[in-house]
């Protein structure tokens, strides 16, 4: 057995909003207990309140979350200041959910210490993880690189960096009834578990290709020898580079690539931040995309995941996507959802969440990436 | 459901939906301040991106302006070329011809004493002897006048340097004199008043230099005529007991990194600093209304740092006069058109 309830509700009441959220789960499951969990959760909420909550109603729950930027649900479709949950009943496959705290001190021992303790629980196989990390003080590539380590490079990872409503202040990740931050929590899946995604951005790159030439960490110093932002003046002119012109970063000799949203920029020695680590002598182009374009993505992204399952009957969608998108989109953000739901065949229960940074495998492959201004569709089932 | 519960149940959803308005009016309002705030910053971009546009096209449109108007110096030029040509080369001839003819008539009244009346009174009439005097003047100075236009029509030629719109190594002195031919008018005084601008040039050993020649020359063009309009008002505004001479100095010199540097001196009235720090500047002018926009020296400046990595700097001091300084390398790996 593989249940999935989806629960949503635009209540700014904490107490009323996850009353009506249980609810709407306990409906959906009739009777079942869910066994795992994700919350995504508007800023502005109780959010001890909410975990306690869930977890009367719910004991013992695995369950994940965090704050968010905007919240996706098949029961309301796109919001902003709401509560979404999707809670998971199973039989066969284990979920169990693990947590490490003080992640911007040591990525690497943070991860490590969730997955361990996620694994601790079963003695399962883990075949797909999900989290939602900590934006500040670190890395999401660190992070990434950190969960590779720990759970095997082959292990698929999805999801996205906790957001603030762009707010950029201080964003909670939430494990069972904890609500923290500077932490990583996992959900991880084991056993027989079907699954398969899609990632799109709808930029496309333009422009000559260049080799990043100084780079630390997040920080682009010089492109093709000269400083960063020359290559970017040289297509906007004297306009700053923003979020609406990412860099793609190619993916060694492929023709994949990852996107990396410019920040800020510091006039004084052309140096440019992006929202990411970008590897040294990467070699990046500037890229561009009109609102059609960076829709249309949601399209993509759910028909490569509806093309690859391999299965016939998936249970449940996941969405990730990027806050910089909601941004941008402005009054059309809930398109995205409608148009990727749109290719949806049956009714299927839909969550999702608007992140400061995605993460998941490039199309065609096993090897995780950040991303960023990325739509992320993700397809479980268990046939 | 009773009555009571049923109303109890439409008030909580009443309830429910004033506060979801509520949050959305403050996300509304917090929307409404980011958007004004992005929309404040986007209108000054836009007028910035609009100034940029405006002097681009206007840039545009005055190097349009002046690719006509080379070409249309080139043309004349090349029109008027031929038949100065001809004529300067055939008043050699007629020089020749004339004292052949001259000499023949000297040879016939020496020879022939007994002159016919009708020819002493022809002689008298057109006065052979004033003709004898005058005649060689004349052509000489048809020589001088032909020398004179061939030597015009060679400056307009080299100044407008149509045919070498690419980087080419040339001698800026021959550029500088084109220009100062062409200005050559405007160097002498209005009226008795004022007096006419002398011209010093101090040339150092310059190599060739490898420029866009035609730009250079415009360049050239717009300082010299901007010191000319300087020294002009200074001759109209200075008092009677003042008897300093009106100068253009032309000092050029090879300078350190492989570079030449070029200084055009005036002993104008010099320019205030107020205005110094803003005569680069795009359709900034002193001039009345009608007498230049005012990208005579924006364009300038960009000629020298943009196309020929090089710099342009003014110098000036009220009452003294100003200096035009350009340096620019000898040799450059790249320009940018």
């Amino acid at each position: 057995m593989f249940k999935v309830a989806v629960g949503h509700s635009n209540d700014p009441d904490s107490y009323c909003a996850i009353a009506e959220v249980l609810e709407q789960c306990r409906k959906s499951l009739a009777g079942e207990i869910p066994n795992a969990g994700i919350l995504f959760a508007a800023i502005d909420f109780d959010h001890h309140l909410i975990l306690q909550q869930i977890d009367r109603v719910f004991p013992g729950i695995e369950l994940i979350g965090g704050t968010t930027d905007g919240e996706i649900s098949s029961v309301l479709g796109f919001e902003q200041d709401s509560l979404a949950l999707i809670v998971f009943c199973t039989k066969s496959i284990k979920i169990v959910a693990g947590i490490g705290e003080d992640v911007s001190l040591n990525p690497v021992a943070a991860t490590s210490r969730a997955v361990k303790q996620a694994l601790g629980k079963s003695d399962q196989v883990a075949k797909l993880c999900l989290t939602i990390p900590e934006t500040f003080g670190t890395s999401g590539v660190s992070i990434v690189n950190g969960l590779k380590l720990a759970l095997g490079e082959q292990i698929p990872i999805f999801g996205g960096l906790a957001a603030d409503q762009y707010q950029f202040q201080q964003t909670y990740q939430f494990f069972k009834t904890k609500v923290l931050s500077d932490s990583v929590p996992v959900l991880l899946f084991c056993g027989e578990l079907l699954f398969s995604h899609g990632v799109a951005s709808g930029w496309n790159p333009i422009g000559q290709k260049s080799r990043v030439t100084s780079v630390h960490k997040n920080i682009v110093y010089e492109i093709d020898g000269k400083p960063a932002l020359n290559f970017y003046h040289r297509y906007l002119g004297s306009l700053a580079p923003t979020g609406e012109y990412p860099l793609a970063v190619y993916n060694n000799a492929t023709d994949q690539f990852y996107m990396r949203a410019p920040i800020i920029h510091d006039c004084s020695n052309g140096s440019i931040t992006f929202a990411a680590d970008i590897p040294s002598q990467a070699v990046v182009q500037i890229t561009q995309a009109s609102c059609e374009d960076i829709l249309s993505a949601s399209k993509t992204s759910m028909t490569s995941a509806l093309a690859s399952y391999r299965g016939v009957e998936p249970r449940v969608v996941l969405f990730f996507s990027c806050a910089g998108r909601r941004q941008i989109l402005g009054t059309r953000t809930r398109e995205e959802y409608q148009i990727a739901r749109s290719y949806l065949k049956m009714e299927l229960p839909c969550c999702g969440f608007y992140a400061y940074g995605e993460i998941a495998p490039n199309l065609g492959s096993d090897w995780t990436h950040f991303h960023n201004e990325t739509f992320v569709t993700l397809l479980l089932g268990q046939r | 459901m009773t009555p009571t519960t049923d109303l109890e149940q439409r008030i909580k959803e009443l309830e429910k939906a004033n506060r979801i308005l509520q949050k959305k009016l403050q996300r509304s309002e917090a929307d409404r301040i980011h958007l004004e705030q992005n929309n404040n910053k986007k209108e000054y971009l836009l007028k910035q991106v609009i100034e940029e546009l405006k002097t681009t096209q206007l840039q545009l449109v005055h190097n349009e302006k002046m690719s006509s108007l080379g070409q249309l110096v080139a043309g004349v030029a090349h029109e008027i070329n031929n038949p100065v040509n001809f004529i300067h080369g055939n008043i050699f001839h007629a020089r020749e011809y004339i004292f052949d003819l001259l000499k023949l008539v000297e040879t016939y009244e020496q020879t022939y004493f007994d002159v016919p009346q009708e020819i002493k009174d022809l002689s008298e009439e057109i006065d052979l002897e004033f003709i004898h005097q005058d005649l060689p003047k004349v052509i000489s100075s048809m020589q001088i006048g032909a020398e004179r236009i061939r030597d015009i029509v060679n400056s307009l030629r080299n100044f407008s340097r149509l045919d070498e719109a690419e980087v080419k190594a040339v001698d800026i002195h021959e550029g500088i004199d084109s220009t100062l031919m062409i200005l050559q008018n405007r160097l002498k005084a209005k009226n008795e008043q004022t007096q006419n601008i002398e011209v010093r040039k101090y040339y150092g050993e310059l190599p060739k230099i490898q420029c866009y020649a035609g730009q250079l020359n415009q360049v050239f063009m717009n300082i010299i005529a901007n010191a000319i309009d300087a020294l002009q008002e200074s001759e109209n505004n200075k008092k009677k007991q003042e008897n300093r001479t009106p100068t253009i100095s032309i000092y050029t010199s090879a300078i350190a990194d492989n570079q030449v540097a070029i200084k055009i001196i005036d002993n104008g009235s010099g320019i205030p600093k107020e205005i110094q720090k803003n005569i680069f500047n795009p359709f900034f002018t002193t001039k009345p209304v009608g007498q230049g926009i005012g990208l005579g020296m924006s364009i300038s400046y960009q000629i020298i740092t943009e196309m020929h990595d090089g710099s342009l700097t003014c110098n000036s001091e009220v009452g003294k006069g100003t200096c035009f300084t350009i340096e620019i390398p000898v040799k450059h790996g790249c320009y940018s058109s």
